[in-house]
């Protein structure tokens, strides 16, 4: 019954018919927000409403083992290009991130932008869709058009929006993705072909291309390209530097997307093709991907502990703690897996979080500068208060969200490369060391400025309480979360469905 | 017993809540009343699990971690040692937490504070009760988390709030240790419920076991402040007296030496982890005991002791004598918070002023205080008869024991200690109580100059930054629920014995008996009740002497001539006032490199290296794009030349292909 209703095709473009309705509303900033609005909690709402069903879905046994919805049809039938959306629940997670995100994203920038509101709205729906397509989608052909559709709105969001040296940034963004999705895309082409020539059939579709036997020089020359499109994403040591960059240049709303969903398509496209598509070539380099998330995590964190400008500071740990996803999608082990997944979601709300806090700050007091702060807690303790539960859970303090998916991910990893989760261990004083003394230079202390600062107001009061009952709520209970990408991952670590 | 078990946890945690969410706007009674509360009801709840304890359960009340194989549920264990602990938390935490309503009264923060101060209880009874390591480390870092933020509690001062950050990375380097041998340990057996754990000793490679043993008294030092993660304690004293009390007495030091008793039957099996964890026992309290006998700030004085006395603890666990460690825990719980809440009070009355050369006379002032206090200095100096003497004699009877030239001289250090301890003890004593004191207060009671002649003067006052309103008279006259918490600690410091007698009188020890059905406490070697007896006169004369020398120093008229010639430094003093220089070798050695090495990745490696290549890059490709950009001038003859160039290519091509 479900199937029928295409709620995969409703969710990918949804956002996008509201992209289009905001052409009438495009002079009345109110409707254009409101219209926004209806659309992004339109989305959160059928995301949720798949999540609250999955169970019932999996009993239903769709087309392909493991998926809960499946949509598939004929596209561009000369080259076996088919419009195949499926969910999973790794899947699920990354779509209910997704349609969240963009409600913190839409809900941050409600006052903060003021110019251009209905481009700068239908950016961020246009964005939705290229995402949530990103997510579901199981042709690699359309995978690659989603992954190219998101990448566009953000070049103007941080070229139009953003703060600073926001050309050079968003210019900077922009080539090193592209860089790496061009590659990706001969890889692509490359697969098909070779597929083609040994089978007799043209077919982007992931499931058919994942049984192509490979001769293993081919297969590591094809993995190295995808490797490298998603580790520019991810983004590992070092292809990382325009990440700091492109967060500290953009618009708030741009940072959390950047954050919480950007980097994730980096990591979900490692898991959901990479390694499948190639193992064997995963395997061989296996030890690399190590190095590198291991030397990002280490090298991150130190120079997180130099910065000086708060928004580069985080977009720093972000670095740091997507090397733990990597260092758990390289273990390639059901528990590390785990862990990973649930640290994407993780690190969108903690890193998301406070992206938005920082930004929050900016608007008032109109510098990110460390220097410029202190003792905020007797100035803004709501804000102080937030902002020291969101530091404590990106340290990973147990008992909130980010330890569980770190701790999953060492645990896991431990069992297959004991010297590689020991390194990573390391990290995780590390990112006590440069946090605390954010939160030591900014919170404690006395004030340094004399800065008109006001507390948060009720808006922003809802979208933080949320946000930390979310990281309280991640990091008791994960069980639920746990269960849901339970099923992927048995089957993607080689598991029976 | 799930009902209560759940009670003793929920208490505490709701009650942080509670007054972290709604303490601010809330009448401060308010806030008091349920802080206190909730503590006490969780005591009557441990009480009532005591009553109805019959041996060890294991609760369940959810999932926390699982994913796959990996399994760690909201699990609980309630055994001899988790309870008598869980008794021990409560009931001190307790009484401090009434002390902290008298000692906090004046203080704007106290819905932040009381919304901490009961966090960190609920943080340690997850620790002591948790069925596997997964949930004692959220109680392990979530002390942390609560150390950091009330020893930062008065964060306007740079050094308080630097205080509650070193605390923080320290301990957490030693946990670092403790979480990668967590994951070895599931590596090794695919689970981390400790009872499983513990009875898989013998399936496991003596090498991994040492080195998982050295891991977990890593992760132990960085807690209980042994060497050499100890640096963070003495610093710790930033924050608010009664916290200090909590921190050293009843919670968070405590924690690596249950830790380690925990897991001995693991680890014990190991006979280096055991002689590295009773090595560095010993030498850690005789460090300590060094470098108090020459402190000059109250509470300074008392980390030291702390350290010291840990040491002892961590020695004890290192010889096998794992319920002489839990009575000196348990009899150094009392003792320790009853001196915290005494020098609380002397340093509140006398305007926070904490320098102990400006202090003396208080006896007379203060006699309320200075009684107890003077029971738990004798405690903690091992007076004869008193609980501190026999826990300590337990530790050292079992160190007795092992014999061996190893366990020999940590013996001897042990008993060097313990004349250092009775000295410096009674130097405080005699110094604050007794004598006259030197500097009378300016009127207005400021008091907050500073004096000294070496730099970690610098931390000897620690005016809050709210100054109690100062009063007619030379001291402050303190709260009556102050000096009232004192008396309980005080009987139970002194009566502390009565819990583990020596078994020479002719009964076995109620801890002995108590605690003698874990795995890892019924063993260790029993020294001969001749031995005890003789290792008992030993202490009790050492500590003694040191008294003796205290009062020979201190008192009288050679008071004023030791008094003038320690404030102008004697030689070597600086050497211990400051630790051994830890600190001083720390930041040398690690944090400033780390500062260097930073900033050298960032402006060296990100900005000039992988960025200056990468635009260099880009420029060089704008400038390759320049290049025939030049010959598009416009005009005509320009244009025809390039015509004529490319016509001529083409049919020099042409040629080419098609000659034979």
């Amino acid at each position: 019954m479900m199937a029928d209703l295409h709620l995969l095709t409703v969710l990918v473009f949804f956002p996008l018919a509201g992209c289009l309705l905001m052409l009438p509303a495009w002079k009345c900033p109110a409707a254009a927000r409101s219209l926004a609005l209806g659309v992004m909690s339109g989305e959160l709402l059928l995301a949720l409403w798949l999540y609250a069903s999955w169970q019932g879905l999996a009993a239903l046994k769709p087309a392909l083992p493991g998926y809960l919805l499946v949509e598939d049809a004929p596209w561009i039938s000369a080259f076996g290009i088919r419009y195949t959306l499926g969910l999973d629940g790794l899947s699920l997670l990354m779509v209910m991130l997704t349609a969240f995100s963009f409600c913190i994203a839409l809900a941050v920038s409600w006052r903060a932008v003021g110019e251009k509101v209905g481009l700068f709205l239908a950016l961020l729906l246009a964005m939705e869709t290229g995402i949530m397509g990103v997510f579901l989608a199981l042709d690699l052909a359309l995978f690659y058009l989603f992954w190219e559709v998101m990448l566009i709105p953000m070049f103007f969001l941080i070229g139009i929006w953003g703060h600073g040296r926001r050309i050079y940034s968003t210019v900077k963004f922009f080539l090193f993705t592209m860089f790496g999705s061009l590659l990706m895309l001969l890889a692509i082409i490359a697969l098909h072909l070779l597929h083609a020539r040994q089978s007799g059939v043209t077919t982007f579709g992931l499931f058919e291309l994942i049984a192509t036997p490979l001769p293993a020089g081919t297969q590591l020359w094809l993995f190295a390209a995808f490797f490298l499109a998603f580790a520019i994403k991810f983004p590992l040591f070092p292809l990382h530097t325009w990440l700091p960059d492109a967060h500290t240049d953009a618009p708030t709303a741009g940072s959390v997307i950047l954050a919480g969903l950007l980097l994730k398509t980096g990591s979900y496209g490692l898991i959901r093709f990479g390694y499948p598509l190639f193992p064997q070539a995963a395997q061989t380099l296996t030890p690399l991907i190590y190095t590198l998330a291991i030397a990002g995590i280490i090298y991150a964190s130190l120079v997180a502990f130099a910065q000086e400008d708060m928004k580069r500071l985080i977009a720093y740990s972000s670095i740091g703690h997507m090397g733990y996803v990597a260092i758990g999608i390289a273990a390639w082990e059901p528990v590390a897996l785990s862990g990973s997944i649930i640290q994407m979601a993780n690190h969108g709300v903690t890193t998301g979080a406070l992206f938005a806090m920082v930004g929050m700050l900016d608007e008032r007091a109109h510098t990110r500068e460390i220097g410029a702060f202190g003792g905020l807690w007797g100035k803004i303790p709501l804000w102080s208060f937030f902002f020291l539960i969101f530091s404590m859970a990106s340290v990973g303090l147990p008992g909130l969200n980010n330890f569980v998916g770190e701790f999953l991910v060492l645990a896991g990893t431990f069992t297959k490369a004991p010297l590689a989760a020991g390194l990573a261990f390391v990290g995780i004083v590390l990112t006590l060391v440069y946090m605390v003394r954010l939160v030591q230079e900014v919170v404690f202390q006395v004030e340094r400025r004399p800065l008109p600062l006001a507390d948060l107001d009720r808006r922003e009061i809802c979208v933080l309480a949320v946000l930390a009952l979310l990281v309280v709520w991640m990091g008791v209970h994960p069980a639920p979360l746990l269960e849901l990408i339970h099923g992927p991952v048995r089957l993607l670590t080689g598991g029976v469905p | 017993m799930k009902l209560y078990l759940a009670f003793i946890l929920l208490l505490p945690l709701m009650g942080g809540i509670f007054n972290a969410l709604l303490g601010r706007t809330l009448p401060r009674r308010v806030g008091e009343v349920v802080a206190c509360g909730v503590i006490w009801s969780a005591f009557a709840c441990a009480v009532l699990a005591f009553a109805g304890f019959n041996g060890p359960v294991r609760v369940e009340f959810g999932s926390w971690l699982a994913a796959f194989e990996f399994q760690a549920p909201i699990a609980l264990y309630l055994d001899q040692l988790s309870l008598s602990l869980t008794l021990m938390i409560t009931f001190v935490c307790g009484l401090i937490h009434l002390y902290s309503v008298g000692y906090m009264q004046d203080d704007p923060a106290h819905a932040r504070y009381f919304a901490l101060l009961n966090i960190f209880v609920f943080a340690m009874l997850v620790l002591v009760l948790a069925e596997n390591l997964p949930l004692l480390y959220l109680g392990w870092e979530g002390v942390g988390f609560c150390s950091y933020a009330l020893i930062g509690f008065w964060y306007t001062e740079e050094q308080n709030a630097t205080a509650g950050r070193k605390a923080f990375i320290t301990t957490r380097i030693g946990d670092t240790a403790f979480g990668i041998a967590i994951v070895w340990m599931y590596q090794l057996s695919g689970s981390v419920s400790i009872t499983h754990l513990n009875t898989m000793g013998t399936l496991i490679p003596a090498a991994v076991v040492t080195t998982l043993g050295l891991l977990l008294l890593a992760g132990a030092s960085g807690k209980s402040a042994q060497l050499p993660l100890s640096v963070w304690l003495p610093d710790a004293m930033a924050g608010p007296t009664p916290v200090s009390a909590q921190i050293h007495a009843a919670t968070m030091v405590t924690a690596g030496v249950y830790l380690l008793a925990r897991m001995f039957p693991l680890i014990g099996g190991s006979g280096t982890v055991r002689a590295a964890i009773a090595l560095t026992g010993g030498i850690t309290a005789f460090y300590a005991a060094t470098c108090a006998c020459c402190q000059r700030d109250l509470k300074r004085i008392l980390a030291y002791s702390t350290i010291s006395q840990i040491g002892y603890m961590v020695l004890g666990v290192g010889a096998g004598a794992l319920t002489g460690a839990a009575f000196h825990l348990l009899t150094h719980a009392f003792f320790k918070a009853l001196l915290f809440l005494g020098a609380g009070c002397a340093i509140t009355a006398l305007h926070h002023r904490q320098d102990i050369f400006r202090m003396g006379g208080l006896r007379a002032k203060l006699p309320a205080v200075y009684w107890p206090f003077l029971a738990g200095a004798l405690c903690l100096a091992g007076f004869p008869l008193t609980g501190g003497f026999f826990s300590k004699d337990a530790i050292l009877a079992g160190v007795a024991a092992q014999g061996g030239p190893l366990y020999g001289g940590l013996l001897l250090l042990g008993l060097i200690t313990a004349f250092l301890t009775s000295f410096y003890t009674f130097r405080m004593v005699f110094v604050v109580f007794h004598g006259e004191q030197k500097n009378p207060l300016p009127p207005g009671g400021g008091g907050l100059g500073r004096g000294g002649s070496d730099n970690s003067a610098a931390n000897i006052l620690h005016p809050p930054p709210h100054p109690l309103p100062s009063r007619e008279g030379e001291h402050l006259e303190l709260p009556k629920i102050m000096t009232l918490a004192l008396v309980p600690l005080a009987l139970l410091g002194l009566c502390g014995g009565m819990l583990n007698l020596p078994s020479y009188l002719g009964h076995q020890g109620i801890l002995d008996g108590f605690l003698g059905s874990i795995p890892g406490f019924g063993g260790g070697e029993k020294a001969s009740q001749g031995g005890e007896i003789v290792l008992q006169i030993v202490a009790a004369i050492l500590s003694l002497t040191g008294l003796g020398l205290a009062w020979f120093r201190y008192t009288g008229s050679r008071r004023a001539e030791a008094l003038a010639r320690e404030e102008a430094g004697l030689p070597g003093a600086g050497f211990l006032l400051n630790g051994w220089r830890l600190d001083n070798l720390y930041g040398a050695l690690i944090i400033n490199p780390f500062k260097y090495v930073a900033r050298f990745f960032w402006k060296q490696g990100d900005e000039a290296g992988i960025d200056g290549a990468l635009d260099g890059l880009a420029r060089f490709i704008a400038r390759l794009g320049g290049l025939p950009a030049g010959w598009c001038t416009g005009r005509v003859a320009t244009s025809l030349f390039g015509l004529a160039g490319g016509v001529c290519v083409v049919l020099a091509y042409l040629v080419w292909v098609t000659l034979p």
